[in-house]
């Protein structure tokens, strides 16, 4: 089931998430909610946070075609090595604004899989990036909280000045 | 986390080529900077790709569309054509492609013509590529450059059509102040780049396949520099010797400069010479590079007096503004941005060069007249007109294996796997002659 997205500046986004304690069957409907909502929307990767489920739950794919999906439940990474990658960012929660924003290129990450099997992996390039884009929003943060004050303001604003218009 | 479209974004990059006259080289560098890696080299592929086989997909979007477009639609029509060029030409699963395109349409801000983009890319798919109407279309060049190729070169307008639609070797050219050739190969042997000794440059050394400079051992020290094995030919005609004052009179973005500086430590003076000021700053970054030096003086070549002291020269390289047309393969838009009527402006203005910094040659120098173009009207015409006029030009017959000798210079034609289209004369100024 395809579900709402929230966006910025709603502050439901700014809610730290809760480790998932069992992963069982809800959870893995999440995730397929999750995968299903990510797709329509389309995005290359979406936390639980977006739809207003405060679990550590995300997931990511970076494939065209839409075929390559990954879940990470309890997802926990560590800095491999601290060399800059900067990539331009969007956020199915602040829709239509690219910017550009400095992470590290590679990092270790620890999680479970949607069978609640834990697993490693080293993370690079694009994949990387995305990862720390979705455990930020775990923690209730925003690619925006690393922009300026003014930039963030006026994509505020204009978010808000849409918001009205809709509805 | 979400992307840009990148679909969205090579298409408007189509229709700021195809429209609004832009070119790949002022467009794409902040759009690639700003891309994720892992899509870059897709979407620098979807630009020129699209450019490349501009005219041939626009002939097939012409016979699938039951009325053409609105003019204000240029976009869509850019994305259309970034559709079939996906279809036609890269491994993108046909879905894929139609289902992102489509979305694209969307971002693009004309949800309206979802319909229309789905329709047409799904018929494409479905009957296969229709066979091209007229020969310019088959090769995907414009009515007008295809024609004058043919009149030009009756027994070779294929293969050069063909070959314009080739994909470029990446070519460097070793610094001989660090390293010889023989070194260089053993080096890239080490790092796995496979290499091999370009036949005529003798400091050229083609890849097999392009790398990142970055990939390059030494490169950031000046070891290398990319240079196609035409234009390093440069050097072994100018013959450039010890003492000698130099001109570079188009100097950007300064390729030959550094070639002719690194053929010969011992020059009395360089002068690098370019109308635009901003583009003298590439020339300044590449000296630096390689470690070399010279006086970039920003000045069209053709007023002499805002630039020349008066001091002659003993060798000049004047690689002058032409059309571009041997190197389509590593600029396909080109076959977009030039007119047939620039070809005249361009012709009047090479001569015009020509005669100028012929002026400043010292009695006995040589000049060097070279362009990147493979049209009679802007190489061998030139030369012709120039020593008709010119009693103390005498022009130098250039004893080469290489290209196709012309009567007025030396053509070279894009080769498969080899070097692009260039043109050379070589003339030597005698004593004033008495009349």
């Amino acid at each position: 089931m395809i579900r709402d997205i929230l966006v910025y500046p709603d502050q439901r986004l700014r809610t730290v998430a809760k480790p998932v304690e069992k992963v069982d069957d809800s959870i893995r409907i999440l995730a397929d909610d999750m995968l299903e909502t990510m797709y329509d929307a389309p995005g290359i990767g979406l936390a639980a946070t977006q739809i207003n489920v405060h679990k550590r739950v995300l997931v990511i794919d970076l494939s065209e075609e839409q075929n390559d999906p990954l879940v990470f439940i309890n997802p926990e990474y560590e800095v491999l090595d601290g060399e800059p990658e900067e990539m331009q960012e969007g956020c199915l929660s602040i829709p239509g604004y690219y910017e550009k924003i400095t992470r590290v290129a590679h990092v270790r990450v620890k999680a479970l899989d949607r069978n609640g099997e834990p697993f490693e992996k080293d993370l690079t390039g694009l994949m990387a990036v995305c990862l720390q884009h979705e455990v930020d929003h775990l923690d209730g943060k925003l690619f925006v909280d690393y922009l300026s004050s003014l930039k963030r303001g006026r994509i505020r604003k204009k978010l808000e000045k849409q918001l009205r218009q809709e509805s | 986390m979400s992307l840009p479209d990148r679909r969205a974004q090579a298409a408007r990059v189509i229709y700021a080529v195809s429209a609004q006259g832009r070119s790949l080289t002022q467009l794409m560098p902040p759009l690639l900077a700003d891309c994720d890696p892992a899509t870059r080299g897709q979407l620098q592929d979807w630009c020129f790709g699209s450019c490349r086989w501009y005219h041939r997909l626009e002939g097939e979007l012409k016979q699938r569309m039951r009325k053409p477009l609105g003019k204000d639609q240029g976009l869509i029509k850019a994305l259309l054509i970034l559709g079939l060029y996906q279809l036609r030409h890269t491994r993108i699963a046909p879905h894929a492609a139609i289902h992102e395109t489509v979305a694209a349409a969307r971002t693009l801000g004309a949800p309206g013509l979802t319909g229309l983009v789905n329709g047409i890319l799904r018929g494409a798919d479905r009957d296969g590529e229709p066979t091209p109407a007229t020969d310019a279309m088959t090769t995907s060049h414009p009515e007008w450059m295809l024609g004058k190729l043919k009149g030009n070169y009756p027994e070779q307008w294929q293969s050069i059509a063909q070959n314009n639609n080739g994909h470029p070797p990446m070519t460097l050219r070793v610094n001989r102040r660090h390293l010889t050739r023989e070194q260089a190969l053993e080096q890239l042997a080490q790092e796995e780049i496979d290499a091999s000794p370009c036949p005529w440059a003798p400091q050229g050394i083609q890849l097999a396949r392009p790398v990142p400079v970055d990939q390059l051992p030494g490169f950031f020290s000046g070891h290398y520099s990319v240079q196609d094995e035409a234009a390093q030919l440069c050097t072994t005609l100018l013959q450039v010797e010890p003492g000698q004052r130099v001109l570079d009179a188009c100097a950007a973005p300064g390729g030959k400069t550094g070639a002719i500086l690194e053929s010969q430590p011992e020059l009395a003076e360089l002068v690098a010479l370019d109308q635009d000021a901003s583009r003298l700053e590439q020339v300044q970054e590449n000296l630096d590079r390689i470690g070399q030096f010279a006086t970039l003086k920003a000045a069209d070549a053709r007023d002499t007096d805002s630039w020349w002291d008066g001091m002659p020269f003993q060798r000049i390289l004047l690689d002058a503004p032409c059309s571009g047309t041997g190197v389509m393969r590593r600029h396909p838009d080109i076959k977009l941005l030039r007119r047939e009527t620039d070809i005249k402006a361009l012709a009047d203005l090479q001569l015009e060069l020509l005669q100028q910094c012929w002026r400043t040659l010292a009695t006995g120098g040589r000049l060097v007249y070279a362009t990147c173009s493979v049209f009679p009207q802007e190489n061998s015409r030139i030369i012709s007109r120039f020593v008709n006029l010119q009693l103390d030009a005498e022009l130098e017959l250039i004893d080469a294996d290489w290209g196709q000798d012309t009567g007025y210079g030396r053509q070279l034609l894009p080769q498969q796997n080899g070097h692009d289209g260039f043109f050379y004369a070589s003339l030597r100024k005698n004593p004033a002659a008495q009349i």
